[in-house]
């Protein structure tokens, strides 16, 4: 398999640029779903490859549970750097098998306490609350329970009709497409290989812009989603944390207001291959091919090795 | 790691029935009308759950501000502070508040606004306030009375 295993773990660079300019140059559905995509096959080929190092690594340990024969010169023959890499790849995969799992532990914790929270309420499809603090999100279909729109009276009281109308489209299409999914998936992919977190950041984003777009389609305006994004935000705001950088680019939500109050994204799927955007996202998806193929390929190798290794 | 619930330590049955433990005796509480003892609560339940559990729940529901206690001789006597839509929203708060990666799970309208952002947020409506107050042909907007850049900066202040 040669340096061929190592590949996978750094190829998520090659998403990088299209994370980037997915923002401005894609409708934010493809670059949602896009991004996504990019971001599972390149995070479980860097996981599969971990574990082909991990099991050289392991079974040159003393004591190991490991056929004795995995450990012969012909095995770590197929393994460039076989004692370092092997060695470093347990703690790394350990490390990812930890993260991953506390992601998933989380997610299903928050989404029980919140259903739990809102037990005793009939099962409407919006929940409001009488909090005078202002939040409003969506909380994704469990087993045997619809998806709701959870919104408290302070958001409500702070916008007018038709932007209310624009908060509940957002957070309907949110839950119609299953953004929950999506974003879970890509917060999986960035605990796999920290090289995929600006994907993570970008897939967070676009599902934002999505599930504004699709608001300002069913309402007719993409103005008064802009005026309720402003308003809701205002609102809640004062309490976010300054940005760490003291010249940083604007956050999220002047960046989606500004989308909104200027031209509508492009429905065009696909860009033209020879622009910035057309080149970077070739690039990934050349980038998430050869993973695939270089995992696929060490994997067989090394069972191939292994095999024959192993004393029938 | 997450700071446990004090509902996450129970055994899974109850845990799955412990949201609407709790709106049924806060719902007891309120039927009752006034202060009412933790033996009465059990009372009007139905007597299905025993009185350690009623008091239990009645502590919880007081930790989150759902009901009031006053001591009465040796034992305390309860009172209904919000509804059953008051406790989700206490209950909810309190999972806002708590959980450092809510933002992550629970997708919400807008997140936090850095005092940058608030800034250039501003300036960005007020540009589209002023264009909508041009005459335009353009998109009908439920503009009019609430539709002005001074009222929206008020209510960012509060």
């Amino acid at each position: 398999m040669g340096l061929l295993v190592f590949l996978p773990l750094v190829l998520p660079l090659t998403a990088w640029p299209v994370a980037r300019l997915a923002e401005h140059h894609l409708h934010p559905r493809t670059a949602t779903r896009l991004l996504t995509a990019v971001a599972a096959v390149l995070g479980v080929c860097s996981t599969l490859c971990l574990a082909l190092l991990m099991v050289v690594g392991t079974a040159q340990l003393p004591g190991n549970p490991l056929p004795d024969a995995w450990s012969d010169p012909e095995v770590r023959a197929v393994l460039p750097y076989d004692e370092i890499a092997g060695r470093a790849a347990i703690p790394a995969l350990l490390a990812v098998v930890a993260v991953c799992g506390r992601v998933l532990l989380r997610h299903r914790g928050v989404r029980r306490r919140a259903a739990r929270a809102l037990a005793g309420l009939p099962d409407r499809p919006v929940a409001v609350l009488p909090d005078p603090s202002p939040y409003a999100y969506a909380l994704p279909a469990a087993t045997g329970r619809r998806g709701r729109v959870v919104v408290s009276r302070g958001m409500l009281a702070r916008l007018g009709p038709a932007e209310r109308r624009a908060l509940f489209a957002h957070e309907r299409a949110h839950l119609t497409g299953r953004h929950d999914r999506l974003l879970l998936v890509a917060r999986l992919a960035a605990a796999a290989n920290p090289f995929l977190r600006p994907l993570r950041t970008a897939v967070t984003y676009s599902a934002e812009r999505w599930a504004d777009e699709e608001a300002a389609v069913r309402i007719g305006s993409r103005r008064v989603v802009a005026r309720a994004i402003g308003r809701a935000a205002l609102a809640s705001g004062g309490a976010g944390p300054a940005p760490l950088t003291a010249f940083a680019v604007a956050g999220p939500v002047p960046r989606r207001v500004a989308a909104l109050l200027g031209a509508p994204p492009a429905p065009r799927a696909w860009p033209p291959a020879f622009t910035a955007v057309g080149l970077a996202l070739w690039g990934a998806l050349v980038g998430a091919v050869v993973s695939a193929l270089a995992s696929a390929n060490s994997a067989v190798t090394l069972y191939a090795v292994l095999k024959a290794a192993t004393p029938l | 790691m997450k700071k446990r619930d004090d509902g996450d330590a129970e055994p899974g049955a109850r845990r799955r029935g412990q949201g609407e433990l709790e709106v049924q005796v806060l719902a007891a509480v309120r039927a009752a009308g006034g202060p009412v003892t933790a033996g009465r609560v059990r009372e009007r339940l139905g007597g299905g759950l025993a009185y350690t559990t009623v008091i239990t729940i009645l502590t919880r529901l007081h930790a989150k501000g759902a009901v009031a206690r006053e001591r009465v001789g040796r034992s305390f006597e309860w009172t209904a502070v919000a509804d059953e839509a008051g406790l989700a929203a206490l209950r909810m708060r309190r999972l806002l508040d708590g959980e450092g990666d809510r933002e992550a799970v629970l997708t919400r309208f807008v997140t936090t606004l850095p005092s940058s952002d608030e800034q250039l947020l501003r300036e960005l409506l007020a540009r589209a306030d002023a264009e909508d107050e041009a005459p335009r042909g353009g998109e009908p907007e439920a503009g009019g009375p609430e539709g002005r850049g001074p009222g929206a900066g008020r209510a960012g202040e509060g």
